[in-house]
């Protein structure tokens, strides 16, 4: 069995999974990208015939070009083919894989401030900021994945660290209409979203990790908290472009619409820990918006919260290259409609060289639904490979 | 599925028993002390100054006392220092973007040559680590990961070999000859290396207790200075051989 094993992963232990670097001595561009597949199993509820989410998928087919042009000036370009495959076919964004994932410039020219422009990701909550490379997990957890507020955006972003890179703050303004900013136009609003988010670690930087690979000798701590604001009020009449609102129609509001979040993460000695919450405040400026749920103004008091919280334990047997990570997470979509729903998810990945290559599992659980949000499935399993040239 | 997954986390536990490592020593600190240095990246030691060199990510070089005090300081733009190493006359200091090795009068402090060194891997996971490998009557300049490589250079900064060290180390953040051994760090897996400067076996690992450790040095009683990027500190060991 041993033998087996060693000779199977023998094939794919290749010693180099290096990106390439081009360089003339004022540009340096370097490229990277990776392929991911995994197959994936669902367990139908009694009465539910469609299969069809029984099957191999293509995550991943990405192709990264990153640069830097003398000392003032860096970018980055990431295009999955996978995700664009996907939509052409079938019209619709998945939010965590948009296809574009980020097309940036940064301008580091000022020295007391950093200016990133373009499309990327949003600095609003560290699960969302953690880059899936990185990951044990197939999918990230439903309340930062995009569906419920969006990841990614079109504006300008600034940002600062101090405290020897303990501390990072940024500010920014963007569309607000997240992934589907690159359709070109905003909302009949024309308003921007404003998103700020400030992070401080202990006793030393801590990067946007989930797994202490490192085993860290001393206990490391991190805590962010996280604000955005976007008023689109929509004229009479109009209405937001097809698929703005999301998956649950939350993603932006035709009113006011808060949103905050509070993150905090713990490493030691390969044991890891998250901890996420965040909370979205929405007043339609319709008395009649479907948020309202056909409840009075005496009963909604004119406003919606949304929101959930993720709580993540992670273990890094670095002797055998191997993670392993439970999650929980609990959802309310509504609290105007009574209940929440609860998931449970673990996942493992085996190291074959680091997170170049990986193989990695994950058990989808439904512990509880929401009324407003109920599914086909209460179990889901997914396993596949993932490699990278970084 | 549930049988595969029992069947794959027993395979990997299995296969593991029968990689047993050469056990580290662990080692602790004396003392530490922060410096006023942003992201220092790589120390070395000057016997004939009796002082220590140091870089930072920022392409600054640093001259230092025992304690980290900065005599000196030179700012190279556009330069990202990840190593650096110095002799009677020069200071070396590796600009792991660009793959240039700034070539300092130790003097002066002014540069007298840059040479590139061209490689095509990662932006960030190009050179790490620069000594003299006085076994070999040569440098040696080592790749930080995916994979490690020590290039060996003769006297003129010319590629004379590439020896693939990625089975020793994650990684690898510095490098030192030291008592007819060649040193080495690894970053990410928090470990000091001792090598046969001519066949690169480890002879000897300790591990250290200390985050995001970039860069060593021995001063002239042997003991070893630790410098830790993410603390912005210097930790102090005693020689790890008499530990």
């Amino acid at each position: 069995m041993k033998q087996t094993l060693l000779a199977i992963l023998s094939l794919f232990a290749v010693s180099s999974f290096a990106q390439v670097t081009l360089l003339n001595g004022h540009h340096v561009l370097e490229l990277s990208g990776g392929v991911s597949t995994y197959y994936n199993n669902r367990s139908l509820k009694p009465g539910e015939t469609d299969r069809s989410k029984d099957r191999f998928k293509l995550r991943d087919a990405q192709i990264e070009l990153e640069g830097r042009v003398g000392a003032d000036f860096e970018y980055d370009f990431k295009v999955d083919f996978a995700d664009m495959a996907a939509q052409n076919s079938t019209g619709e964004i998945d939010p965590e894989n948009p296809g574009l994932m980020e097309a940036t410039v940064t301008y580091k020219g000022f020295h007391f401030v950093d200016i990133e422009m373009g499309y990327g990701k949003l600095y609003y909550s560290r699960s969302a900021l953690v880059p899936f490379d990185f990951s044990p997990y197939w999918q990230r957890p439903e309340l930062t994945r995009g569906s419920i507020f969006s990841t990614r955006d079109v504006g300008i972003t600034l940002m600062k660290n101090f405290w020897k890179q303990r501390a990072n703050v940024y500010i920014g303004a963007y569309t607000g209409l997240g992934e589907l900013s690159l359709s070109g136009d905003n909302d009949a609003s024309g308003q921007l979203e404003y998103v700020g988010r400030v992070d401080v670690s202990y006793p030393a930087r801590y990067r946007y990790r989930e797994i202490d690979d490192r085993h860290s000798p001393i206990p490391m701590f991190s805590l962010g908290l996280n604000g955005r604001y976007a008023n689109k009020k929509l004229p009479e009449g109009e209405v937001f472009p097809d698929q703005a609102t999301g998956e649950y129609g939350l993603k932006v509001t035709d009113g006011k619409r808060y949103v905050y979040g509070l993150d905090a993460s713990f490493q030691y000695m390969g044991l890891s820990a998250q901890f996420e919450i965040h909370q979205i405040k929405q007043e339609p400026q319709s008395p009649n918006d479907p948020l309202f749920q056909n409840l009075t103004a005496e009963q909604t008091k004119g406003y919606v919260l949304s929101g959930g919280y993720i709580a993540q334990l992670n273990y890094f047997i670095k002797p055998i290259d191997l993670i392993v990570s439970a999650r929980y997470e609990e959802l309310d979509l509504n609290d105007l409609v009574p209940g929440n729903s609860q998931r449970f998810s673990p996942a493992i990945a085996y190291q074959i060289n680091g997170y170049n290559a990986m193989i990695k599992a994950q058990y989808f659980h439904i512990n509880k639904e929401e009324t407003i949000d109920p599914l086909k499935w209460d179990e889901q399993y997914r396993i596949g490979m993932v490699f990278q040239f970084k | 599925m549930r049988h595969f997954k029992n069947y794959m986390v027993a395979g990997i536990f299995l296969a593991s028993c029968g990689l047993s490592a050469q056990k580290a020593v662990r080692l602790k600190p004396i003392r530490s002390v922060a410096i006023a240095i942003a992201e220092p990246s790589d120390i070395c030691f000057n016997a004939k100054s009796g002082t220590f060199f140091i870089v930072s990510d920022s392409g600054i070089l640093f001259e230092t006392d025992h304690d980290g005090k900065t005599l000196r300081q030179v700012s190279q733009k556009d330069a990202d220092f990840e190593a650096v190493y110095s002799d009677e006359k020069n200071v070396y200091a590796v600009d792991e973007t660009h793959r240039n090795i700034y070539i300092y009068d130790i003097d002066t402090f002014k540069v007298n040559r840059m040479v590139t060194i061209p490689y095509g891997g990662g932006k960030n996971k190009g050179y790490e680590a620069l000594t003299y490998n006085k076994s070999k009557n040569g440098f040696a300049i080592i790749t930080e990961k995916d994979p490690v490589y020590l290039f060996e250079l003769d006297n003129d900064f010319k590629t004379l070999n590439r020896i693939d060290l990625s089975k020793i180390a994650t990684d690898i953040s510095a490098a030192a000859y030291h008592d007819n051994f060649l040193w080495l760090l690894s970053d990410e897996d928090m470990m000091l290396l001792k090598l046969n400067p001519n066949t690169y076996e480890v002879v000897g690992k300790w591990s250290l207790p200390v985050i995001n450790p970039e860069g060593f040095a021995f001063d002239q009683d042997g003991n070893l200075l630790i410098t830790c990027d993410d603390m912005q500190r210097i930790y102090y060991f005693n020689n790890p051989e008499k530990t």
